[in-house]
């Protein structure tokens, strides 16, 4: 199966599983919360990833370009976060089983960076901070790194239909 | 980043030499989550690296954990390394010479 398609220099097509469509919604949205409620979920590794210090071993630097700059970081991946969802929830059937989309340019660039933090945020749940680490290997686990793994390749094939 | 670094000004202006404005430094770093497409793919959208560079630049981030990806003033580095949290890259400013 190949999620995506490139259509012409500025537009791809995504095809999905019903399934497929509402999980990537679900994470996007979750992502999209995530960032929304900074405040309670301060400290949460899956936020210091999205949002990391620009600075390592300057706590003054780092503070100072993080109030200049997070806000608008956070933002905008709220906002690539609804375009995923608004993009997927136009999606029209195009065979019993699959639901198909276009992107523009600018959804392919909100895709892109989205489908990157949900990556992220499902990694940090599963404390994988190495490479290598094959995160939690309880039921639960096992099942988020089924879902990680998918969304590499969704990734994957993502970046493929973006090459010339 | 070839196409966007400053260039230091060495002309010698009224007897005295400009002295070179490049101190800082983009660093990206390795990351166990983002694919390698993907990060060669930052690199040459974002800072219109040629495919080769971009793969070379790649491939120090994931050998040796970390690449400078360009070299400037401290404001411009900053800039660059907004745009890499943006994309979800591991990414810090840093002086050139630390």
């Amino acid at each position: 199966m190949r999620a995506f398609r490139r259509n012409t220099e500025a537009s791809l097509s995504a095809r999905f599983t019903a399934d497929e469509r509402s999980a990537i919604q679900s994470l996007a949205g979750q992502v999209a919360g995530l960032l929304s409620n900074r405040d309670s979920a301060a400290g949460d590794p899956a936020l210091t990833r999205l949002l990391p210090d620009a600075y390592r071993g300057d706590t003054y630097s780092a503070a100072e370009f993080r109030r200049f700059t997070e806000d608008s970081l956070a933002d905008n991946k709220i906002h690539n976060a609804a375009v995923v969802i608004d993009s997927l929830e136009r999606a029209t059937a195009s065979s019993a089983e699959w639901v198909e989309t276009t992107l523009d340019a600018s959804e392919i660039q909100s895709w892109l960076r989205c489908l990157t933090d949900i990556r992220l945020t499902v990694a940090a749940r599963l404390g994988i901070e190495a490479d290598g680490d094959e995160g939690a290997d309880d039921e639960e686990g096992l099942m988020l790194r089924e879902v990680y793994d998918w969304l590499g390749f969704v990734q994957g094939s993502f970046i493929e239909a973006l090459e010339p | 980043m070839p196409q966007t670094v400053e260039r230091t000004d060495t002309r010698t202006d009224s007897h005295r030499v400009v002295a070179p404005d490049l101190p800082w430094v983009t660093l990206v770093w390795n990351d166990p989550v983002n694919l390698m497409s993907y990060v060669s793919y930052v690199f040459r959208s974002y800072f219109g690296y040629p495919k080769a560079e971009a793969e070379r630049l790649m491939l120090q981030v994931h050998n040796h954990g970390r690449a400078v990806v360009a070299t400037g003033p401290r404001e411009a580095m900053e800039r660059h390394v907004e745009a890499m949290h943006n994309y979800g890259l591991m990414s810090t400013v840093s002086k050139a010479d630390s």
